[in-house]
């Protein structure tokens, strides 16, 4: 009787399984915990791509558990009279198994061919807008000035605030200046490691304003958890006002008036 | 099966229990400074060990009733501190009925500038520069005359930029109050550092080896503490001026503009010239030329190291045999301190790096990128760095460059990482656009 009892728990046990795993992803929307807000361009097959994943794994998820969880019931050992036949395999079954999910994985490859090229091969033909520098635990900034050449004497810098306009191509110079990073932009579904010595352009054409965050996403240190920056999507129009006024602030020469040092200086 | 059950309830019970409550942080004593004032004098003080650990007792106690623990800051009326500040960025990190973070020094600062401020948390040994020591009061980036505290504006600028070039990170995210939470612990952390700093000097300088320090509320706030806060105090009124910036300079445009060509070789010729800027930032800018410098803080644990060395070889060569027992006693007293001393050093400091010049053709600004700052670290130098000011040395007194005459130097400086507009060749240095 007891071993029946054990039988019985460890097949329910594994059903469990299925069970608590498809519960989790139907309630997750539910506490906000699923994809975060997309406002990018490209996002909507990154996201489709992932569902269509998560969907066909997902299947395959419930299908294997649910056998398995079958299997151990139907055929629980206290249950079964005389012991288990052995068999030499079956040439069919192994082709199918190993031919189906190859067929699916080179599909797989060929459908998301052309998300992959939007985001990592058709660079837009311009100059960067701003290059990002990653650096143990921050995010500098770069902006190549009036001239939209970087490098150049009226370069604007700034550190951990990223600005960018919507509705246009935006192109980031990404760099690392010491070890391994990875510039993620959770809402913008643009995800890209920084490499030490390695430009690396990263693209995205945003349709929607806000603040964001951008985040690190490559263990880098033991500041990595606070390597957290901030990403504003605005309007051309705001953008460039923005950008005129963090310049004229780069070009300081007198303390803000209500300061006493302003006053010396006047007297 | 019941081994399986052991183990099950054993990491069970592990889980339940945690790994034990950690004791409460506690402030660290400046062990170099406590060392050094107990060196055993001539009165042959045999027992300098035992008074000089009561001295640490009763310095920490002092330090604890006029500061208050890690966990629980106190600030006197007499202190100028905020309590309310100080207490949402001390104790451990954690929120509060309202949600509000706490514990902002733990979160953000501790790791590089410890607990007690010493500038000597877990990751700062493998920091160049190292995190700055708070406890002696100087501060390198502000607005204020060389030995002037920093303004309240400039540590905060300091927290909201971060420091280039070197491994302070930008605090830019933080809400404005928690920024200013911060600046408020920082000066509390110089504050009971330096107060550290004036009760051990004044024990060895007016106090006999056995002698007790006073305790008295009058000597306390009235003498130690009130001469430092009121330095703090006075540092708002204490910026320099800052000149007007003279016709033929235009920030806006680049050093190697028509407008600006003039000012910019005016500027490159104080630079060569009254300036001084040459002996250590060498004539190309690059920083190549004296660079074996430490910072103040630095050169005094090298110093004092050499002294130590010093000592203990002399304590090493000096022969015994036929010295008086009374002799003998006072010789075996210092040289235990010099050993107690000689391992101080070793483990409560940190291994002296030296500062060198800036190469000022990087684009690297440490204390910020606006003329304005860099018309303020040439006026009044870099306070506790060996870069000594061009402006005056106070209100009064005259520079070696006259205040307005500075702003060229500032356009020359900006202009250097620029300079060049051809191709890379043997005739000009390396400059901001060809690195990476």
């Amino acid at each position: 009787m007891g071993k029946r009892l054990a039988g019985i728990f460890w097949a329910l046990l594994f059903l469990a399984v299925p069970v608590f795993g498809v519960a989790t992803f139907a309630i997750a929307p539910a506490y906000d915990h699923w994809l975060p807000k997309d406002v990018s361009e490209h996002g909507a097959s990154i996201d489709s791509l992932f569902y269509f994943i998560l969907a066909l794994t997902g299947v395959v998820f419930v299908v294997t558990e649910v056998l398995l969880f079958w299997f151990m019931w139907k055929y629980d050992a206290a249950k079964q009279q005389g012991g288990a036949t052995y068999i030499q395999g079956s040439h069919t079954l192994e082709v199918v198994w190993t031919i189906i999910p190859a067929a699916t994985l080179l599909f797989l490859a060929i459908y998301q061919m052309n998300a992959w090229a939007d985001v990592k091969m058709r660079r837009p033909a311009m100059a960067p807008t701003v290059e990002v520098v990653a650096r143990q635990f921050e995010w500098r900034l770069r902006y190549p000035g009036r001239d939209g050449t970087l490098g150049t004497a009226d370069d604007l810098f700034l550190v951990n605030d990223l600005h960018l306009p919507i509705d246009e191509d935006v192109l980031i110079q990404l760099k690392s200046m010491d070890v391994l990073h990875s510039f993620f932009l959770p809402n913008v579904r643009i995800k890209q490691d920084a490499v030490p010595g390695m430009k690396i352009p990263v693209w995205f054409k945003a349709r929607e304003a806000g603040e964001f965050d951008i985040v690190c996403a490559e263990l880098c240190g033991w500041g990595h958890y606070k390597m957290k920056g901030r990403i504003t999507l605005e309007p051309r129009a705001s953008f460039d006002a923005w950008l005129e006024r963090k310049y004229a602030e780069q070009q300081t020469t007198q303390p803000p008036p209500e300061s006493p040092g302003d006053l010396a200086a006047s007297n | 099966m019941n081994r399986h059950l052991v183990v099950a309830s054993v990491a069970l019970l592990v889980l339940a229990a945690g790994c034990g409550k950690t004791p409460p942080a506690s402030f660290r004593l400046n062990m170099v400074q406590a060392t050094k004032t107990a060196a055993p004098d001539s009165e042959l003080n045999t027992s300098w060990t035992s008074w000089s650990r009561e001295r640490q007792e009763q310095v920490a106690t002092i330090l604890e009733a006029l500061f208050g623990t890690p966990d629980e800051p106190v600030a006197l009326a007499e202190s100028g501190l905020d309590e309310a500040k100080l207490r949402l960025a001390a104790g451990p990190v954690r929120s509060d009925i309202v949600g509000r973070k706490n514990g902002l020094y733990r979160e953000h600062c501790v790791h590089c500038h410890g607990i007690s401020g010493d500038g000597m948390g877990p990751t700062a040994a493998f920091l160049n520069p190292y995190p700055r020591d708070y406890r002696p009061g100087k501060f390198k980036f502000k607005s204020t005359w060389r030995d002037a505290k920093p303004t309240q504006a400039d540590l905060v600028r300091v927290l909201h930029e971060g420091i280039a070039g070197t491994s302070m990170p930008s605090f830019a995210l933080l809400s404005a109050g928690q920024v200013d939470a911060l600046a408020e612990y920082v000066r509390y952390l110089s504050i009971r550092g330096e107060t550290e700093a004036a009760l051990f000097g004044y024990a060895e300088q007016e106090l006999g080896s056995g002698d007790k320090l006073p305790t008295t509320r009058e000597f306390l706030v009235g003498e130690i503490l009130a001469p430092i806060v009121e330095k703090w105090k006075v540092a708002e009124e204490s910026q320099i001026p800052v000149a007007a910036v003279p016709a033929g300079i235009d920030f806006s445009l680049p050093g190697s503009d028509l407008a600006n060509r003039e000012s910019v070789a005016r500027g490159r010729a104080l630079f060569l010239g009254d300036g001084g800027c040459v002996k250590c930032h060498g004539v190309t800018a690059l920083g190549d030329g004296q660079a074996n410098d430490y910072d103040d803080w630095n050169k005094a644990i090298v110093e004092v190291s050499k002294e130590v060395a010093g000592s203990l070889e002399t304590s090493r060569t000096t022969s015994t045999s036929g010295m008086p027992a009374e002799k003998l006693a006072e010789y075996r007293a210092r040289a235990e301190w010099l050993h107690a001393f000689a391992g101080v050093l070793e483990g409560d400091a940190l291994r002296p790096r030296t500062i060198p010049p800036r190469n000022l053709r990087l684009g690297v600004y440490r204390g910020g990128r606006r003329p304005l700052d860099l018309y303020r670290r040439l006026y009044t130098g870099i306070n506790g760095a060996p870069m000594p000011g061009v402006g005056p040395s106070g209100p009064g007194a005259k520079g070696s460059v006259a205040d307005a005459e500075i702003w060229h130097i500032v356009n020359y400086l900006r202009s250097l990482p620029y300079e060049f507009d051809g191709e890379l060749g043997a005739d000009r240095p390396m400059v901001a656009k060809d690195r990476f």
